[in-house]
């Protein structure tokens, strides 16, 4: 009897020991592969007759929810204009609801791969175009060549999510970059460079305001700074850190002094400490996206102004922030009926109607080339502001390498905010940390 | 937003309603084997037991077993977003050269993982042991605070005191309040502009405190949170347990002349400790693995306040080191089952509850 349990068990536990190797296994199944390139063959034959058919009605008839998951939020006015677009796309086709749900750029990151690796995926995805890298590397995300006429949109925002040859995203808006954005009230002029910046901060902090505000907890607010440094998170290749240089340093100081030496920021700072202070006319000025202009303008109205984030003093440099957009990315495992669904909503958000209604809605730049001519862009202070700001800009990088950037600067920002370290081993301990992440994406 | 029609609580339960009858009819169809094979085949005496089990256990292989000979396996591997999911494409991690001595096969082919947790950073800059050191200061100043203060608690409590329910309810509030909930409000609390913590300090007329930066404000403030929070676990327990100790004990202490200190010290706490043992293994397992405390509060990253479970996170799903991470959790795994084993034996905590 006894024998005959431990037979039972012996079996059980191997039968155990195949499944966990099985679920991590080493042969690729051609069933689990298949999903991505099929949707691409199968969208690519059938992208010239949905060109012609535009904006028509939605492909299917069954009844369905997509899941959309954005970086849009709520304050900045993006998540309630997506869920009126939303609305109106199921206004027109009764049969298709949405479900939209905002999480911040780098959960939604984490989520996703999380939720991809649970084979949990939501339908679409509206986020930034950096995340293309990790989600084409891993595989997580299918190319849009076959479910978009990308020849209709902006050149730099469809370059925006190239990797390897192929379009990864359709973009909604162009952009996505940072500037200075100012109240009026408290500062009739915007500076033009960080002497400037600095000689009005002693003004404004007699007057208990707070002369600059920006989220100090994300490098995405330093590498700016670092372009009007002269330096760049990357050699010539596009691939290769370098973060341990003079010009980082030089960053990092300036970073330092404008906190501790000159005061012109908050102790502490993160993303939505900046906006209510800005909104609430306690900060003069603030750095932050474009995605924010919509919600500034709702508090400040006619007070709030655009200008590029001055001029760096010691160099002459602007400061030179990442532009990219916003894009509409597809899972890799949508497909059927589902991605036609998908694929038509991202049509209609992306038409001129909507395009404009961005730009009326949120004061961002379209993606699609025959907005651009509408009066409501061409007549936009703000948006001149905007535009004259990425002017300066350069391509927000895509390659999964970013990654081990971003990752790499965080730390070290924080280091140099809480002044706990000096810029050089700042600078430093960056490339370490970068040149150490690299080998573990091998 | 839909109201609450029959249509909706039809669909809602229409959701579910698959899996609970997936749950269903699988347990009556592994009853069905269960019964063949112990009743029928091995002709069992214990085929009830055996049944009644079955359905428990079978979940605890599928959710617990299961998942940890699968991190156990990924534990080996390389996986990383290029070797990612269920493409499967990632393997076991195999020597690049044949292995000149033992030392290097376990360093650096199959058990690379485990090595690397304690020779690279586990995060960016911070490496195994800052990490695990913290970690452990981290659960000793927790749990001191949680057993003096519940202690303190408790044996007020106990009191014959007006309003006892009253103060007890009061008590146990921060327990009854889901968790992240009450750290996210406390996050807002140390806010530096607006957080009541620095506008009190501001009144008082001292200094506003870092909290987000400092790296030791910072991690005082997870201190203050976790302490809050784990108070009412202390009290509650402790208070069971000091209502269980009869009167006649103190009564005849009293008439020999033992002091309080003295009774505490020879009657409260020796019958506590049945009480207390398991509650101090579960408090230090649950301070040195909690997650939402140093997670949530430390909202701006340092790697300073990260504990060892928030950097494993970080390592998973921020950095993206899958098979790292396995090995680190594994790792951390190791280290709490010595711990509660060592603490075990050495306390006898457990003796009266065999006896």
């Amino acid at each position: 009897m006894r024998k005959k349990i431990l037979i039972l068990s012996v079996l059980l536990l191997a039968v155990m020991m195949v499944a966990a190797q099985c679920g991590g296994g080493e042969a690729p199944t051609p069933e689990k592969e298949a999903p991505a390139p099929a949707a691409e063959e199968k969208t690519e034959e059938k992208a010239p007759a949905e060109e012609e058919k535009a904006e028509e009605a939605a492909p299917a008839a069954e009844e369905m929810t997509i899941t959309v998951w954005t970086k849009e939020g709520e304050a900045d006015g993006g998540l309630p204009f997506l869920q009126s677009i939303a609305d109106a796309y199921t206004a027109e086709n009764p049969n298709v609801t949405f479900e939209i749900v905002n999480k911040d750029v780098e959960v939604l990151r984490e989520d996703f791969q999380t939720a991809a690796l649970a084979g949990n995926s939501p339908d679409l995805l509206f986020t930034v175009s950096d995340h293309a890298g990790p989600f084409t590397i891993a595989e997580l995300i299918q190319p849009v060549e076959g479910l978009a006429d990308l020849g209709q949109y902006v050149d730099s925002a469809v370059a925006a999510v190239k990797l390897d040859g192929k379009i990864w995203g359709v973009p909604a808006s162009n952009g996505n970059h940072l500037m200075l954005l100012y109240n009026k009230d408290l500062v009739p002029e915007p500076p033009a460079n960080t002497d400037e910046l600095i000689a009005m901060a002693a003004d404004l902090k007699g007057q208990d305001i707070i002369p600059l505000v920006f989220n100090q907890t994300e490098p995405f607010w330093m590498v700016p700074w670092l372009g009007g440094f002269g330096g760049s998170v990357f050699a010539d290749d596009g691939v290769t850190p370098t973060l341990n240089t003079p010009e980082m340093a030089a960053t990092l100081q300036f970073m330092h002094d404008i906190k501790f030496a000159e005061e012109l920021i908050p102790a502490e700072s993160d993303y939505d400490g900046s906006d209510t202070l800005f909104k609430e006319g306690k900060a003069a000025m603030i750095i932050n996206g474009d995605w924010s202009v919509g919600g500034y303008t709702d508090t400040l109205g006619d007070k709030l102004g655009i200008a590029r984030i001055p001029q760096v003093s010691a160099t002459g440099n602007w400061p030179a922030p990442y532009t990219a957009g916003t894009f509409f990315l597809f899972p890799a495992e949508l497909s059927g009926a589902k991605l036609d669904t998908a694929k038509d909503f991202v049509g209609f958000v992306t038409n001129e109607e909507n395009q404009v209604k961005m730009v009326e809605e949120l004061n961002r730049l379209p993606a699609l080339k025959v907005a651009l001519d509408d009066p409501a862009v061409t007549e936009n202070d703000l948006l001149k502001g905007s535009a004259d700001q990425m002017v300066v800009g350069v391509p927000m990088p895509t390659a999964l390498e970013m990654r081990c950037n971003w990752d790499s600067m965080k730390p070290e920002l924080l280091a140099i905010l809480s002044d706990t370290k000096t810029p050089e081993d700042a600078a430093a301990a960056m490339q370490t940390a970068a040149d150490n992440c690299l080998l573990t994406l091998e | 937003m839909d109201s609450l029609t029959l249509d909706v609580i039809v669909r809602s339960i229409s959701e579910v309603g698959g899996t609970v009858a997936f749950i269903v009819v699988g347990s009556i169809i592994l009853e069905l084997v269960l019964f063949l094979i112990f009743k029928v085949i091995l002709k069992s005496p214990h085929t009830l037991p055996i049944m009644l089990l079955g359905p428990a256990a079978f979940g605890m292989i599928v959710l617990i077993i299961y998942p940890l000979l699968w991190e156990l396996n990924l534990s080996f591997t390389n996986m990383s977003l290029r070797r990612f999911g269920d493409k499967a494409q990632y393997t076991w991690i195999a020597c690049q050269a044949k292995p000149e001595n033992i030392n290097f096969w376990l360093t650096d082919c199959l058990f690379k993982n485990y090595a690397d947790v304690f020779r690279l950073p586990v995060l960016k800059q911070v490496y195994f042991f800052p990490v695990f050191f913290r970690t452990v200061l981290w659960t000793f100043i927790n749990m001191v605070f949680h057993l003096v203060g519940g202690m303190i608690f408790a044996i007020l409590l106990n009191q014959p005191i007006r309003g006892r329910g009253i103060y007890r309810t009061f008590l146990i509030l921060p327990w009854a309040i889901p968790q992240v909930i009450a750290v996210l409000a406390w996050r807002g609390e140390f806010h530096f502009e607006y957080g009541f913590v620095n506008l009190i300090l501001v009144r008082l007329g001292l200094e506003q405190i870092n909290w987000m930066t400092d790296p030791f404000w910072n991690f005082t403030a997870m201190c203050i949170v976790n302490i809050w929070l784990g108070i009412p676990f202390m009290m509650v327990i402790l208070l069971g347990g000091l209502q269980s100790i009869s009167s006649d004990y103190y009564e005849a202490a009293e008439i020999d002349g033992a002091s309080g200190l003295q009774q505490f010290t020879n009657i409260t706490i020796p019958l506590l400790r049945p009480v207390m043992t398991p509650a101090i293994v579960l408090g230090t397992i649950w301070t040195f693995n909690n997650f939402n405390v140093p997670f949530f509060i430390n909202q701006f990253e340092l790697e300073t306040s990260d504990i060892l479970v928030t950097a494993l996170f970080r390592a998973a799903f921020q950095y993206n080191r899958y098979g790292f991470s396995a090995a680190f959790a594994f790792i951390i795994f190791i280290i709490l089952l010595l711990y509660s084993i060592f603490y075990i034996w050495i306390s006898d905590g457990l003796k009266e509850v065999y006896e």
